[in-house]
């Protein structure tokens, strides 16, 4: 499976989403397939609010995502050694989870 | 098998028929897979054919030959036109982008058309097949997903970084500005340096600095310039003498 079960990456609950690498290290595929995937206009359009930074740097320093999501959670997914797939999987539960939360929350 | 007369014409004493009775019930070529004869089936069954058993195991020892596969012509004509680019142009740029649509695209073309930078696209495939072993090699690592490449005759990064800045889902990766591979932070300092010839009258400037001065002395009026030059011999030996007794005492 190359995503998740849905195609589209749901952004609801996050407020922002920093993809910071370094293009001309080996170990960066993951995280630039993660980012296309995030960026990518089906996801951007399930939450038009959330701010999508890549950040290209030169400093052999390790790939890192970091989300913010919008009750203040933090989300940081070293991507070195992470296949695009895993980082998907484990950024959309964590999704899914504060979405329940929020409509639990809500039907209160 | 059913037969069909066609028209019969009554035939007279010893005459041969003028008809002939043709068997059309079924044909032997089909759309369909015609079944077989029980005993064609147990014959074909019987002589199946059976290969000769492999000495050694497939996938034991890797292909003696290299295979190498030919480029078929639109990936020679891509490379083709690659070369073209890399030879024509001082800065190459490769950009990343992520789900620009073609609107977006196409209004980036034009104002980068403006500066003289074209947009290229190329599968990554044939970009890094091409670079492998060429001069520009380290750029490898750079053509990763959906990349877009800037090419144009004069190193312009102001512009391109001003119309990157405008397009959010573009991000530069990195760029070959006359041969040399820069990153995304290299460009943009690029960027603000001043002109090569405003770098060059800075440069003579600050070396001619101090002949240009004694030149401007010298060009003074020869009283005024031995005034100076008194005065300088007086602050020489005041300060000599000032700075002979603290060299004395660091000495001891």
């Amino acid at each position: 499976m190359a995503a998740s079960t849905k195609a589209t990456v749901v952004l609801k609950a996050v407020k922002k989403i920093t993809v910071q690498f370094c293009p001309f290290e080996s170990n960066v595929r993951s995280t630039r397939e993660f980012l296309v995937m995030v960026g990518s206009a089906k996801a951007r359009s399930t939450n038009i609010n959330c701010e999508v930074v890549p950040l290209v740097k030169h400093d052999k320093s390790v790939p890192v995502v970091d989300i913010t999501y919008l009750d203040g959670d933090k989300l940081v997914l070293k991507g070195a050694q992470l296949t695009s797939s895993e980082m998907i999987n484990a950024f959309q539960s964590l999704c899914a989870e504060k979405d329940l939360q929020a409509k639990a929350a809500a039907k209160k | 098998m059913a037969a069909t007369l066609c028209v019969r014409l009554l035939p007279k004493q010893g005459w041969l028929p003028l008809t002939q009775t043709v068997r059309h019930g079924s044909k032997s070529v089909t759309r369909h897979r015609r079944p077989m004869h029980i005993l064609k089936q147990k014959l074909m069954a019987v002589t199946e054919y059976i290969p000769p058993a492999r000495v050694i195991p497939r996938g034991a020892y890797p292909f003696q030959r290299k295979q190498v596969q030919e480029d078929s012509p639109l990936v020679l004509l891509m490379k083709r036109d690659l070369k073209t680019v890399f030879k024509d142009s001082k800065m190459i740029a490769v950009v990343q982008n992520n789900a620009s649509n073609a609107e977006e695209i196409m209004v980036l073309k034009h104002r980068l058309y403006k500066h003289g930078i074209t947009v290229k696209f190329f599968p990554n495939q044939v970009v890094l097949s091409f670079l492998k072993g060429g001069l520009h090699s380290n750029m490898a690592p750079l053509f990763i997903g959906p990349t877009v490449l800037f090419v144009s005759k004069e190193p312009k990064a102001k512009e391109m970084l001003s119309a990157l800045r405008v397009s959010q889902h573009m991000t530069l990766l990195g760029a070959c500005i006359d041969n040399t591979l820069l990153s995304a932070q290299a460009v943009v300092s690029y960027s603000k340096l001043p002109s090569v010839s405003v770098v060059q009258g800075e440069l003579v400037s600050g070396l001619t600095m101090l002949t240009s001065h004694t030149a401007s002395m010298l060009q003074r009026h020869p009283a005024h310039l031995s005034a100076l030059l008194q005065q300088y011999v007086k602050q020489r030996s005041s300060d000599g003498g000032l700075e002979g007794a603290p060299k004395a005492e660091e000495a001891t």
